[in-house]
C-alpha cells in the first residue's frame, strides 16, 4: 500500500470521529458509502453472549440522527480518542482495526471522565476510501444513563 | 404566583395517601431499613434458568439486601442458590461472573464444594483440625431458591419467609398465558445511576411520564386504547398494567413488529411491576426483566434483561433484538431518557437540596394516567416500614 493511500484510510477514520464530535451528522454520512452499515457489539461475561446493541444500515442511521433531536438526550459533548493500529488492504477495499477511547465532558463544570474504551473494525471502500461499514467493538458495558449518538 | 419557603414546605393538598416525603429517597438510616425490612424478606429474581443451560454452569449475583450469591445447576439439572462466601476466612469463592464449575474451590485455601454445597475437600484438614472439623461442618450457606414465573430464577434468604407463590400472588396472571414457551436471555447490560432505587421502581409504575419520550407520544400515546389501559393492584405491593395495541410504524424508522410474541394480540404490551423493585415488560417482541441493587440512598444498580423465545430462528432473535435496542438498549430511545429522568430525580432530591413532597396524586379511574400503582408501592410500603411515606421521621419517632 502506498503511504499516501495509508494516509488517506487513515484521516477518514480520524474525520469520522471528529464529526462525530462536533455531532455533524451529515459530514459523517458524507464520508461513508451507499452500503453503510453501522453496529455497536460487544460480549457479556455476565450472560456468555455476544450481543449487537445497535445496528443499522445508511438509511437508519440517517433516521436516526433525524430523530434524536426529537428526544431527551444528554447534551454532554463526547470526545472520541482514535488510534489506527491495523490497516490489512486489497484492491477494493481496507480493513481498519483502531483503539477507541470516548471521553464525556459535563456541560457544567467541564468535568471530563472516560465513557467508554473499545475497537473500532471498519471496512474502507477503495479507491474512493469511503466508509463501507464501521463495527463498534465495546468493552465498556457500564455506560451510566447511556447515550443516544453512535460512538 | 410562586412559593415561598413556608408554601413550598406545607403539606400538599392531597390525602396523606397521594404523597410522600422526599426523604424516604435520601436517608441513609430509611435505606438501611428498607433492607432489613423489604429486601431480606423478599423474594427476588436472580437469573434466568437459560444463564445456567448445562450442569455445573453458575452465575453470580448480588441480592439486593448485599448478599454475594452463586446460583449454580446440578447434576440433577437442579438450580441452588448459595452465598458465594467461604464457610473458612469469608473469602468469595467464585470470582467471574458466570462459568463452570464442577467443584467450586475457593482459591485463598482451596476448600472445596460441590454443586450441592457440601464441602468436598479440606486442604490438609486432618493436620491443622484433627477430628475438632471435618467437611461436614463447613458447608455452604444455602439459600431458597425456585425456578419459575417464565423460568426465572428466584431466591429467598429468610428461611422462614412465605413462598414464592404466596409473595406473588395473583400478579403474574397476566402474564402467565405467554411464558408457557421457553425463553433465552439475549441481552444484559448494568446500569450504574444516581438515584434512589423506587425511583425508579416509580418509573416503571406510570405511565404518565410517557409524555419524556418522544417514541410514545408518537406512537402508543395517539392511538386509540392508549387511555384504556388499567392498573390493577394485587396484595404486597404489587401492580400490573392491561394491554393495548401499539401501532409502532408511526415513529419514523420503526415498523410494524413483524414477530410478535406467541399468544399475544399485535402489538400488544404488558406490564408487572413487582415489590419491592422487579418489573416485567413484554413489549410486543421482548420481554425486559428490571432488577435492582441499591447500593446507596442515592445509587442504583439496575440490571436490564430482553428475552425471546429459545425456539426463535435467527431472523426472528435478529428482529426482536433490533425492537429491543431500538427503545430499550443502552443507545435506545427510551432507556436513555428514563434513566436521564431518574438521574434528575436523585439530584434534585439529594440531601440538602430541600425537595420536600413528591406527589403522587392523580386519579382517572386506575387507566394509564392514573398514579394508583405508586400508591399502591407505598401504601405496601409503609406497612413493612413502620413508617408513614408521607411522614416517615414522625411515624418512626
Amino acid at each position: 500500500m502506498k503511504s499516501e493511500q495509508r494516509q488517506a484510510i487513515e484521516e477518514l477514520v480520524y474525520r469520522s470521529c471528529l464529526a462525530l464530535d462536533a455531532r455533524d451528522f451529515k459530514t459523517f454520512l458524507d464520508l461513508c458509502d451507499e452500503s453503510f452499515r453501522y453496529s455497536i457489539t460487544t460480549h457479556s461475561p455476565e450472560i456468555r453472549r455476544d450481543m449487537v446493541w445497535l445496528d443499522h444500515d445508511r438509511k437508519g442511521m440517517e433516521t436516526l440522527f433525524t430523530n434524536l433531536p426529537r428526544h431527551n438526550s444528554d447534551h454532554s459533548p463526547l470526545t472520541r480518542h482514535v488510534t489506527v493500529y491495523t490497516v490489512d488492504s486489497s484492491e477494493k477495499e481496507a480493513s481498519v482495526v483502531s483503539a477507541l477511547q470516548v471521553f464525556r465532558t459535563q456541560l457544567d463544570g467541564g468535568a471530563t471522565e472516560l465513557f467508554a474504551v473499545g475497537r473500532l473494525h471498519d471496512t474502507i471502500k477503495l479507491p474512493a476510501v469511503k466508509l463501507a461499514k464501521r463495527v463498534v467493538k465495546l468493552e465498556t458495558r457500564l455506560l451510566g444513563y447511556g447515550y443516544h449518538i453512535p460512538f | 404566583m410562586s412559593k415561598n419557603a413556608a408554601q413550598w414546605t406545607a403539606t400538599p393538598k392531597f390525602p396523606a395517601s397521594h404523597f410522600v416525603d422526599s426523604r424516604i429517597y435520601t436517608d441513609e438510616a430509611i435505606f438501611n431499613e428498607e433492607k432489613e425490612k423489604l429486601f431480606k424478606p423478599a423474594w427476588v429474581i436472580a437469573c434466568h434458568e437459560s444463564e445456567l443451560p448445562a450442569p455445573y454452569d453458575y452465575r453470580l449475583a448480588t441480592h439486593p439486601a448485599g448478599v454475594p450469591l452463586i446460583i449454580i445447576r446440578g447434576e440433577d439439572a437442579r438450580v441452588r442458590a448459595f452465598y458465594n462466601i467461604c464457610p473458612h476466612r469469608g473469602n468469595t469463592i467464585l470470582y467471574d461472573p458466570s462459568g463452570n464449575a464442577k467443584r467450586m474451590t475457593c482459591i485463598f485455601h482451596q476448600w472445596s464444594f460441590d454443586s450441592r454445597g457440601n464441602c468436598v475437600e479440606i486442604s490438609r484438614a486432618e493436620q491443622g483440625y484433627q477430628d475438632r472439623f471435618k467437611k461436614e461442618d463447613a458447608a455452604m450457606r444455602e439459600v431458597r431458591c425456585e425456578v419459575a414465573f417464565g423460568g426465572f430464577v428466584w431466591v429467598n434468604i429468610t428461611d422462614d419467609a412465605p413462598a414464592l407463590r404466596d409473595f406473588v400472588g395473583g400478579a403474574m396472571d397476566i402474564l402467565e398465558p405467554f411464558m408457557q414457551q421457553p425463553m433465552e436471555v439475549f441481552h444484559f447490560h448494568k446500569a450504574l445511576v444516581r438515584t434512589n432505587f423506587k425511583l425508579w421502581h416509580d418509573t416503571n409504575s406510570e405511565f404518565y411520564h410517557d409524555f419524556l419520550h418522544y417514541f410514545n407520544r408518537i406512537t402508543g400515546m395517539m392511538q386509540p386504547g392508549y387511555y384504556e389501559r388499567k392498573y390493577t393492584p394485587f396484595p404486597n405491593g404489587h401492580a400490573t398494567v392491561g394491554s393495548m395495541q401499539i401501532q409502532y410504524d408511526k415513529y419514523e424508522g420503526s415498523k410494524e413488529r413483524a414477530v410478535g410474541w406467541p399468544g399475544m394480540a399485535r402489538g400488544g404490551w404488558y406490564m408487572v411491576d413487582l415489590f419491592p423493585g422487579m418489573t416485567y415488560n413484554l413489549r410486543t417482541s421482548v420481554l425486559r426483566i428490571d432488577t435492582s441493587v441499591p447500593l446507596s440512598p442515592n445509587e442504583v444498580l439496575i440490571e436490564f434483561r430482553g428475552l425471546g423465545l429459545k425456539s426463535d430462528t435467527a431472523e426472528e432473535r435478529a428482529q426482536r433484538v433490533f425492537d429491543h435496542n431500538m427503545i430499550w438498549g443502552p443507545f435506545g430511545r427510551n432507556l436513555h431518557e428514563d434513566l436521564l429522568g431518574v438521574t434528575g430525580q436523585g439530584r434534585a432530591m439529594r440531601k440538602g437540596t430541600d425537595s420536600r413532597y413528591v406527589i403522587q396524586g392523580r386519579e382517572e379511574a386506575s387507566t394509564i394516567h392514573d398514579e394508583v400503582g405508586m400508591r399502591h408501592y407505598y401504601a405496601e410500603w409503609s406497612k413493612r416500614m413502620g413508617r408513614a411515606a408521607y411522614d416517615p421521621v414522625r411515624a418512626a419517632a
